[in-house]
């Protein structure tokens, strides 16, 4: 199934996604990404694309 | 309005950036088209020592293969000048956005923490009460005399400036210091606001000085009572065991005022002007408080309050076919990335409804994606509501006041008029 991933080391914990899709994204306490994966990938196209640094990414 | 000739296009001379914005963009359309790595001899500032001159970006496409290669292409050496920072201004104004990797990523990391959407979602309240007061006193203003206001004195400006100082905790007796020397940091040397162009080096470590003597004592104070602010989650937060330093603070602290105050406050103020000018879009959006989110960032891209930042190459490097030495430095324009036809259709069009609208106003891809760039479009949505439905009858009734600066597309004044319920 197709998931979202996040490269630890190229997030600099921006927000952007979060601003996009913000059931999926979130920023916790510490500034680090967490990540619900959504029922359905489309949905965080859009924060996919939007993120700065390019850290997130969909994989099969 | 004369057609720019290629040989006549010099970007660093300082008229071109007082001419009204239809006969840069004018220039930048040539640019992109015809030359777009031209290269320009640096502008003479007192007591600098020139560098060997740079080229500017004008393909949205070229400032974003730059942009999101931090590596081949740093900000170390000044992404916020043309000529390589002398080390004393380095100091307070080196912050952040001129380091690289890895000092930029734990710093970004640490400052990350207090800027997150949640945190922001706590300050929306905060933001909208701002708004309403200052559009409140504006009115009043406007009532006790002829109906006349300053749109950058009395809407623009305190708007940012007071979330700003709010978020930081900054004392309100302090705060018109805070912003007197914001303007001379942020005047690129503009002889309205720096009198003698002689001391305009001078002028910015005093107010550099000034800043950082009010964040040291600020961040003092938190460290030993800690509040519900900026500072205290700046003086407290830990990335990998590292703390910022006060030095850190204060240089942060007047990075924010420049990076997050400036450019806002014009953002706002263009963007009056630019509805003043397309009035079926401003009626538009005032009819459809649904429009805000992509109106938003429709008047981010055509205002594009920062109009560059610089990148240096690390290595001979090439980019779109052309190779360029080591050290070769590239201003990244983003007003003319904005208007890129490859990119954007019809780009000298304002149009509210304007999605998907990738504009790089923010920056483009990469590590120094503004880090500010929620609060900031939640500021531009909620004044312009403001405006819209608190003060439905401003009319722009004179000529705007430009800031000659090639950093900052800026205004000075944006004289108008509340001319009362008809
Ligand atoms: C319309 C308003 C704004 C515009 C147009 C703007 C634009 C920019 C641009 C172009 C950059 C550089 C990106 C790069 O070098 O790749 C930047 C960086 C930055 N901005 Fe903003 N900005 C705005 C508002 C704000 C606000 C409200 C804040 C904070 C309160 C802020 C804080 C910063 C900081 C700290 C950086 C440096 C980030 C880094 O180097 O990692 N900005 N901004
Ligand atoms: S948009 Fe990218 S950099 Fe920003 S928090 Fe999300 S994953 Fe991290």
């Amino acid at each position: 199934m197709t998931r979202v991933v996040v490269d630890r080391e190229r997030c600099m914990s921006s927000g952007i996604c979060e601003m996009e899709a913000p059931e999926v994204f979130e920023l916790d306490d510490d500034g680090v990404l967490q990540v619900r994966q959504p029922a359905d990938v489309s949905q965080v196209a859009t924060a996919v694309r939007a993120c700065p640094t390019g850290a997130l990414a969909l994989v099969d | 309005m004369p057609t720019p000739t290629l040989d006549a296009i010099d970007l660093s001379d300082r008229e071109f950036w007082g001419a009204p914005p239809d006969q840069r963009h004018a220039v930048f359309d040539l640019l992109r088209r015809e030359s777009p790595f031209a290269f320009f001899a640096e502008p003479v500032i007192p007591y600098i020592e020139p560098g060997a001159g740079y080229h500017a970006v004008t393909r949205y496409a070229d400032v974003e293969a730059i942009s999101c290669r931090p590596a081949l292409f740093a900000s170390g050496s000044g992404a916020v000048s043309i000529a390589d920072m002398p080390p004393d201004l380095n100091e307070f104004y080196g912050s952040l956005i001129s380091m690289d990797d890895p000092r930029h990523g734990k710093i970004r990391r640490i400052v990350a923490k207090a800027f997150t959407p949640r945190v922001l979602e706590k300050l929306v309240g905060n933001v909208q009460a701002v708004a309403d007061d200052v559009v409140a006193l504006a009115r009043q203003k406007a009532g006790g005399g002829d109906g006349s206001i300053d749109v950058v004195a009395d809407l623009a400006a305190p708007i940012p400036l007071r979330v700003i100082c709010d978020m930081m905790g900054i004392p309100d007796d302090d705060r018109a210091m805070v912003l007197k020397q914001s303007n001379v940091i942020l005047s690129g040397g503009d002889p309205e606001l720096i009198e003698d162009e002689e001391y305009a080096v001078t002028a910015f470590l005093q107010a550099g000085e000034a800043l950082a003597r009010l964040m040291t004592r600020l961040a003092a104070e938190r460290r030993s009572r800690p509040a519900d602010d900026l500072t205290t989650a700046l003086v407290t937060t830990e990335v990998d065991g590292e703390r910022l330093t006060s030095q850190e603070i204060a240089s942060f602290f007047i990075l924010l005022l420049v990076a997050g105050n400036e450019t806002t406050r014009n953002a706002i103020s263009q963007g009056v002007l630019a509805l003043s000018e397309h009035p079926a879009e401003r009626d538009r959006w005032a009819a459809d408080p649904g429009l805000t989110r992509t109106a938003v960032e429709e008047i981010v891209r055509w205002t594009s309050p920062i109009t560059w930042m610089r990148r240096t190459a690390t290595q001979d490097v090439e980019l779109s076919g052309r190779s360029f030495p080591a050290g070769s430095k590239f201003l990244l324009f983003y007003g003319a990335a904005n208007r890129d036809p490859a990119v954007f259709a019809d780009p000298h069009r304002l149009d509210l409804a304007r999605d998907p609208n990738p504009h790089v106003g923010f920056g483009s891809r990469g590590p120094h994606f503004c880090l500010g760039a929620h609060l900031a479009r939640r500021e531009i949505g909620v004044a312009f509501r403001a405006f819209a439905e608190q003060l439905p009858d401003l009319e722009v009734s004179g000529e705007p006041a430009r800031l000659q600066s090639s950093f900052v597309n800026g205004l000075k004044r944006l004289p108008a008029r509340l001319t009362g319920p008809r």
